[in-house]
């Protein structure tokens, strides 16, 4: 312990020095800023900003990178609060409630929580990952492919939980978001699947341009046949604070939500996407308001804002300690530490001490700063919904086409958002909900991935996700999920059929 | 007679349509030039590319954009840059994927040659694979390799970046030249194939020894085996393929190309800017600390290494059964 608060002293002497503090800055507020954009995602920026760390000390480069990377994932909310615009997978979960919160006129509650919720979850997690960091990885080691599946299995059965209407749409919904996934190249045999020839499908459908179409376009096109809805958001802008009741429902959905995401977030690849989705379950199975799920339950925002924070800053453990970067974004870094002729791995706390300690303590210092860039723009943000949809809609799908665009540079892709878009308006006029779609699309390849590469290491042998103590638990766990959904809806038949 | 042009004029029209042409070549570079990347950010090509980019920036005075188009086995931006003007503006960091394996991989999908549609400019950086296995896996050597895939079923898991890489083919051809049995593993990148072979899912992996290199200095990793020709002078306790008596040798390279027909002066320009500027102390620091070489080759030297890259991997793609038609 004693060494912990020493090393994370050393930690802070870095991160506070002028110039890491600077770039700290520099990096939560571009973070912020390409967050609320849509669709201009960390990937994209970072790399075009890996040229200035040449010259910088590896430490400020890699401290204004991490604060780009957890300053979009704040700014990410804001947008799928506000508008309906996931940018992120974790931010999905985040426009269940959060949009419906900015429906009723408390967009500035649910920006106040997305912030505060994200800040402590972000806290807490920073100590999380200097305590036990080097411990955690034999966790990330010991998860084989088996293991993964179950655990994909796992949140797809759960994600079936999101629907807010029919669970038979959502199932629905969530099988043909994983057939979406299938589109591209075969990982396993390199062949090209449901791709009718078009080089532009060869790697698959992007996430961002599903999301961006589903949600964004499709809501515009809603809010447009519906003139009386579009001067809802405008007449109804409340306090921006949280009432004390609110604050009340939000701790615990908060507390719980870090513990969920600080251990998720250690699995490389999937592990922060599961986070958030996750939390939403829990609170929606815990909360004492369950009816208020749907339109706009402060719990569905308080507890995934928070897991997945958590574990953005977790993912961190398996870059650090082992050098296996868990996501593009990690790789990136991994890019940038290597062209300063430093590899990330078990030996850098030891070999880089400034570098370790001072991403860390700098962590904690991104989230103060990011609250503090952040709370003071909520009034500014829930202004920008008085603007007049006239103006706005034309706005946000040009950000929109930009944004999509800038991901592969590629028109095509921007044709297929505005396909998703009108798709989505399909479905929504079906009362079939995105979310589920979108869950399916992104465990959907993982789960299949994983499937193969257990069952071409065990020749064929299916036991493999039973023997393994991870993946029973997790299958089982799964299969109580299963059960607990189906019992209601079973439950609820007889009653309706006894009342006849 | 009316109508009739003057050949002077004529000749004096031909030379003003050409004008054009010789005076871009003369003003070279005229405004900022794009390095186009066929794969990701993040990726050793997207890694080399922005390194160069930025040496160039330096050494042409205008602003080299390093631009990813990612997609078909890195073949989409490389065709992008194939149907591009030949001006010297847009150029593509061209490399073992896209101008040696996926040609042949994605047959008549691909629309460009890879040595004719393009101007070979200059190699970049070279590096080797290399072979490494679990620390307790009880493999010391090609030879321990060669013996467990015998005794087990379906041969020995072995591990790669993904069906259809570099990595997947040599360990075709190895598995090929000396008739064992392998189960190939293909993994999304080598980051999580990595974590395979360390957590002892998978006994081995054939990687690129710049994502290997600090796995395998950190001991995380054990390296039995460098597809070099020679030892790696950062890696001197590495014995080569040849050395254990396996007649392979491999190299990935990542070098700088353009559209065909650039003009002369432009590719020695860019050819003797490149060369110098990656034979630089800085980039050779660099260069070693990834398990890199610095490219040193003539455009038409360079030109013969893809046409014979193109040739060599061809076969031994058919034989991978990773195809995409």
């Amino acid at each position: 312990m004693e060494l912990l608060l020493t090393n994370l002293g050393h930690g802070m002497s870095v991160a506070l020095s002028f110039e890491n503090l600077l770039f700290c800055f520099i990096g939560c507020l571009i973070g912020t800023a390409i967050g609320v954009l849509p669709g201009i995602g960390p990937v994209a920026t970072i790399s075009l900003l890996l040229p200035i760390t040449f010259g910088q000390p590896a430490t400020t480069a890699i401290i204004m990178l991490a604060g780009i990377y957890y300053g979009a994932q704040y700014g990410g909310s804001t947008t799928a609060i506000l508008l309906n615009l996931p940018g992120e997978v974790s931010s999905v979960v985040t426009t269940l409630e959060g949009y419906k919160m900015a429906r009723r006129g408390r967009a500035g509650a649910a920006l106040t929580i997305a912030a505060v919720g994200s800040f402590f979850a972000g806290s807490v997690a920073t100590i999380f990952v200097a305590a036990s960091g080097p411990l955690l990885t034999s966790v990330a080691l010991s998860f084989g492919p088996a293991d993964y599946f179950s655990l994909m299995l796992l949140g797809l059965i759960i994600s079936a939980v999101l629907a807010q209407g029919s669970v038979v749409k959502a199932i629905a919904m969530v099988v043909l978001g994983v057939s979406l996934g299938l589109v591209g190249t075969d990982v396993q045999t390199g062949q090209q699947r449901f791709t009718f020839g078009i080089p532009e499908l060869s790697d698959g459908i992007g996430f961002v341009t599903i999301a961006m179409g589903m949600f964004g376009i499709a809501e515009i096109i809603l809010n447009l046949e519906r003139p009386e809805s579009r001067s809802v958001l405008t007449t109804k802008v409340e306090s921006l604070w949280l009432t004390r009741e609110e604050a009340m429902r939000a701790i615990p959905s908060v507390l719980r939500g870090t513990a969920l995401g600080s251990v998720l977030g250690i699995l490389p690849g999937g592990g922060a996407a599961l986070s958030a989705f996750g939390s939403y379950m829990m609170e929606r199975r815990l909360s004492k308001y369950k009816h208020e799920f749907g339109t706009g339950a402060i719990e569905g925002v308080a507890g995934p804002e928070s897991a997945n924070n958590a574990a953005s800053q977790t993912s961190f453990i398996p870059l650090l300690t082992l050098g296996i970067p868990g996501n593009a974004v990690m790789a990136l870094m991994v890019g940038a530490l290597i062209i300063q002729g430093i590899q990330p791995g078990p030996r850098m706390v030891e070999a880089q001490p400034d570098l370790f300690w001072g991403l860390i303590a700098s962590m904690w210092v991104g989230n103060l700063m990011l609250l503090i860039i952040n709370l003071p723009m909520i009034g500014m943000w829930v202004k920008l919904l008085q603007v007049p949809y006239k103006f706005m809609y034309p706005a946000i799908l040009t950000f929109c086409a930009i944004g999509v665009y800038s991901i592969n540079n590629n028109v095509f892709d921007v044709y297929q958002m505005l396909a998703f878009g009108i798709f989505g308006y399909l479905c929504s006029k079906l009362k079939m909900e995105p979310a589920p779609l979108l869950i399916g699309f992104v465990l959907g390849p993982m789960m299949e991935e994983h499937l193969r590469r257990a069952m071409l290491l065990s020749r064929g042998d299916v036991m493999v996700f039973f023997e393994r103590p991870i993946s029973a638990t997790l299958l089982g766990i799964g299969f109580i999920a299963l059960l607990t959904m189906l019992l209601p809806n079973i439950r609820k038949k007889k009653d309706s059929a006894l009342a006849e | 007679m009316p109508g009739r042009i003057p050949r002077r004029v004529l000749l004096g029209a031909t030379s003003l349509l050409a004008m054009p042409m010789a005076a871009r070549a003369q003003s070279w570079p005229n405004g900022p030039i794009r390095i186009v990347v066929p794969f990701a950010p993040g990726g050793s090509t997207d890694l080399s590319a922005r390194f160069l980019a930025d040496g160039l920036t330096q050494r042409l005075g205008v602003s080299v954009i390093v631009e990813n188009r990612p997609g078909a086995g890195a073949t989409t931006g490389s065709q992008v840059v194939a149907d591009a003007a030949p001006d010297g503006q847009t150029l593509v960091m061209s490399n073992i994927a896209s101008h040696a394996i996926s040609p042949t991989l994605y047959g008549n999908r691909v629309r460009y040659d890879p040595v004719r549609s393009f101007t070979h400019i200059a190699m970049v950086i070279t590096n080797p694979s290399v072979w490494v296995v679990n620390k307790d896996s009880g493999i010391n050597s090609l030879d321990d390799l060669v013996r467990m895939a015998k005794g087990k079923q379906g041969g020995l898991d072995m591990a790669s970046s993904g069906a259809g890489s570099s990595n997947h083919l040599l360990i075709v051809r190895f598995c090929q030249q000396n008739g064992i049995d392998y189960t190939h593993v293909p993994f999304r990148g080598a980051g999580p194939a990595m974590q395979a072979v360390i957590a002892g899912q998978v006994p081995m992996m054939s990687d690129s020894l710049p994502s290997a290199a600090g796995h395998v200095r950190q001991g995380n990793v054990r390296a039995i085996a460098m597809s070099s020709a020679e030892r790696h002078p950062s890696f001197p306790e590495v014995p080569t393929f040849k050395e254990q008596g396996f007649d392979l040798v491999s190299t990935s390279w990542f070098a700088l190309s353009g559209p065909a027909g650039m003009p002369a002066p432009v590719v020695e320009r860019l050819n003797r800017e490149t060369r110098e500027f990656v034979a630089t102390p800085a980039a050779q620091t660099r260069f070693a600390e990834l398990g890199g070489s610095a490219g040193d080759m003539t455009p038409q030297a360079f030109t013969d290494f893809v046409a014979a890259e193109v040739a060599r991997w061809a076969p031994v793609v058919r034989a991978s059964g990773a195809t995409v038609n």
